[in-house]
């Protein structure tokens, strides 16, 4: 009798834990890493969660979140994942818990979003930004930043070498740039050079400005698809071919460049041990942990080809917030995540928090707080001359895991330029470029 | 009371089995059903809709040269890690059961890499093989020298490395049980009857302990078949995308792709190939079990 109670009793645990599971009531967990759900409204407070899928300000997030909880009589948990954000974010949907105001990529917000996202229109942060997106009619992705990409430099190591202060608006062409770098050798410094060799870093940014740095990107996207496109002859691509080869002639990790790690190149350029690296500005926090010199910036990649993009940097909108619209998010909630972006983007502690805290460039005019980084502040400084590119956002979701394989097989010498065009062209064949 | 009535019997098998097969329908039987019904949806992973669309996604996966690539790659992986992990496995088995001292010590040691969870062990050797290994290079050649992970082969032979490494202790544990479960008194009588240690292993000890080796294969053909952890923390797939195993393939087409349906499909098939291998190699491991 008292084994059968006990059968009993575990196989009713059993199923009330299984039962657990896949309820998606309003008591759903709040703890933990990742593990967040919507909760509703607790104690008179509406209650709701934040994804945040950029690991460098998680903990001054955070901080100013539980400051706002307490000035606004709400209760928000912010949630950090290192899963891929869609694959996160599909778990979330899976258990019927997600956030209620979600960070994702800017493509994300092109799939996730447009099934997803409740329409902003209205909010006054709109009219403040020009890097909103909009679908169909509908402002589904609210910016959190604004991110640029080109070659960093390190002013503070040129000047010790050379014993002149850098300037990065005379290297205007390639050839000014090689002979730069074969000054700095002449002068000491062994490789003035290093490439990021991870495939986001060559096929979602360097490659991405062959298709960046043209007039229609989507018509040179659709002609690769077609086939009609001649990648090896076009002029774009090799005027930046060109360029990545002078950075590879001068490369610090020569004789292992698809095995140099990104912390060794990190650490290289902070300490000042090389000048120039492709790169962009969210690699500060990146580079601020070692032994920094100071005086890192940002500027265009240089190019022999004069065109209407030269002295530009490519970036835009990065990481955007959407706010779900699904019915696990209530209207009290999609509210409250309303209230809590017009924060965001228009209080002085939102401000504060964006630019000074985080040390992010941000996407609204009327903040005007300067971003307490060097690289921001490089970024900053394009912006607001009007010298950015937009990112292209469609390409599709293997376009970098793939190119970038390829990519790196040019960087490790294992093909010519021509078999990287080739290569290049037959990806774009065999894929569907992305509607939007 | 009747024993042999259909109601006596599902109440006793409720009784013992009840809990772990509802556990295991749960979290096995049904996912596994729910995830072969998403082989024929084109569902992107997050979509509400589910839209049904045949075997399209298995003839996306036949269609698949990445894939098939990387199965390839995983069965080259696969056939040597297994054999080095078992070879070296079985030595050091042998090693610490033949009474050399402080042999739980070695037991012990041999052993721990296991308790290393494989993507703490991926960064751990990544570190010894992009670092390590390369300053001493240097220093030795005096020159440059450049990480075995950087090259096609490298990047394979340093998986296969970490998997012996990690495996090893672990198959030497039973291998030892194996070892230890031959009866002194036959090991006795063939030495009385003339046998040199190496014949007694050969001729005695191996034929006793089939049943150590079919779980051994299992457990190794398995595991190398499904390695992902290692794979994503040493290599990352790296250089060239040329060290992405089955098991990344599949990850990266159902997550990072956002092919869900054709990730699962292809999923499904390495799921066949695993189950196909690994009961053939069990089944004939079995018939050459013998017993004293």
């Amino acid at each position: 009798m008292r084994k059968k109670l006990l059968a009993v009793t575990l196989a009713m645990t059993m199923a009330a834990s299984l039962a657990g599971c896949g309820d998606s009531g309003s008591g759903g967990g709040n703890s933990g890493s990742g593990g967040g759900g919507n909760s509703g409204s607790s104690g008179g407070k509406v209650s709701f969660t934040i994804f945040n899928s950029k690991s460098e300000i998680q903990e001054f997030l955070e901080e100013a979140v539980e400051k706002y909880c307490e000035e606004n009589n709400v209760d928000i948990e912010v949630y950090y994942s290192q899963d891929t954000v869609a694959a996160h974010l599909s778990t979330k949907y899976a258990s019927k818990e997600p956030y209620a105001l979600s960070m994702t990529d800017a493509k994300d917000i092109y799939s996730l979003g447009v099934e997803y996202g409740y329409d902003m229109s209205g909010a006054k942060w709109i009219d403040d930004t020009d890097y909103e997106i909009t679908v169909d009619g509908k402002v589904l992705g609210f910016p959190c930043a604004i991110e640029a990409r080109g070659i960093l430099y390190n002013a503070h190591a040129i000047k010790e070498v050379t014993g002149e202060d850098f300037d990065p608006d005379s290297i205007k062409t390639l050839d000014d740039f090689d002979k730069f770098c074969q000054k700095l050798v002449d002068a000491g410094m062994e490789s003035p050079t290093a490439i990021l060799k991870p495939d986001w870093s060559l096929g979602g940014h360097f490659l991405m400005q062959v298709y960046e740095e043209r007039k229609d990107p989507e018509a040179f996207i659709q002609s690769l698809h077609k086939g009609e496109a001649d990648l090896a002859n076009d002029e774009k691509y090799n005027a930046l071919m060109d360029t990545f080869d002078v950075l590879m002639k001068y490369n610090a990790f020569k004789s292992g460049p698809v095995s140099a790690e990104d912390e060794m190149v990190h650490q290289k350029m902070s300490e000042g041990e090389i000048a120039f690296q492709f790169g962009g500005c969210w690699e500060w926090n990146d580079l601020v942990d070692y032994d920094y010199t100071g005086d890192i910036g940002i500027m265009p990649v240089p190019q022999n080809l004069q065109d209407d993009y030269t002295g530009c940097l490519v970036g835009g909108g990065s990481k955007y917030f959407y706010i779900d619209n699904s019915e696990y998010t209530t209207d009290e909630q999609r509210e409250a995540a309303m209230a809590f972006l017009e924060w965001f983007a228009s209080s002085d502690d939102g401000k504060k928090l964006v630019s000074e805290t985080c040390g992010i460039v941000s996407p609204f005019n009327s903040n005007t707080i300067e971003c307490n980084n060097d690289l921001g502040k490089s970024v900053k400084k394009y912006v607001d001359e009007g010298k950015l590119i937009p990112n292209y956002d469609y390409a599709p979701d293997d376009h970098y895991a793939k190119n970038g394989a390829t990519m790196q097989e040019y960087l490790a010498g294992q093909i010519d330029r021509a078999g990287l065009a080739t290569k290049v062209e037959d990806y774009w064949k065999s894929t569907t470029p992305v509607e939007h | 009371m009747n024993t042999n009535t259909m109601s006596y019997k599902c109440k006793q098998f409720m009784m013992f089995a009840g809990l772990t097969t509802i556990a295991f329908v749960a979290v096995v039987i049904i996912p596994f059903i729910y995830g072969l019904y998403l082989t024929f949806t084109s569902w992107d992973g997050v979509s509400r809709e589910k839209p049904f669309v045949a075997l399209a996604n298995y003839a996306s996966t036949f269609a698949d040269s990445a894939y098939w690539q990387a199965i390839g790659r995983t069965l080259i992986y696969s056939v040597i890690a297994v054999i080095l992990v078992n070879v070296v496995a079985f030595t050091l088995a042998f090693l610490v059961t033949s009474g050399v001292k402080g042999q739980n010590f070695f037991r012990a040691g041999f052993f721990i890499p296991n308790l290393i969870g494989g993507i703490v062990l991926g960064y751990i050797w990544k570190f010894v093989f992009n670092r390590a290994f390369v300053a001493i290079g240097s220093a030795i050649t005096s020159g440059t020298a450049t990480s075995l992970l950087a090259t096609t082969n490298g990047a394979m032979f340093c998986m296969i490395i970490v998997s012996v490494w990690q495996y090893a202790g672990y198959m030497m544990l039973i291998y030892v049980a194996g070892f230890m479960s031959v009866s002194a008194d036959v090991l006795e009588a063939a030495r009385i009857d003339g046998c040199t240690n190496m014949q007694s292993i050969i001729h005695i000890s191996i034929p006793l302990m089939v049943s150590s080796f079919v779980q051994c294969l299992f457990l190794t053909v398995t595991r190398c078949f499904m390695v992902y952890d290692v794979n994503l923390s040493l290599t990352k797939g790296d250089p060239f995308g040329s060290s992405v195993m089955a098991a990344m393939h599949v990850y990266n087409q159902a997550f990072t792709y956002k092919n869900y349906g054709t990730g699962q499909a292809e999923a499904m098939v390495l799921f066949i190939i695993c189950a196909v291998v690994g009961v053939l190699q069990v089944y004939i491991g079995k018939k050459a079990e013998v017993s004293a």
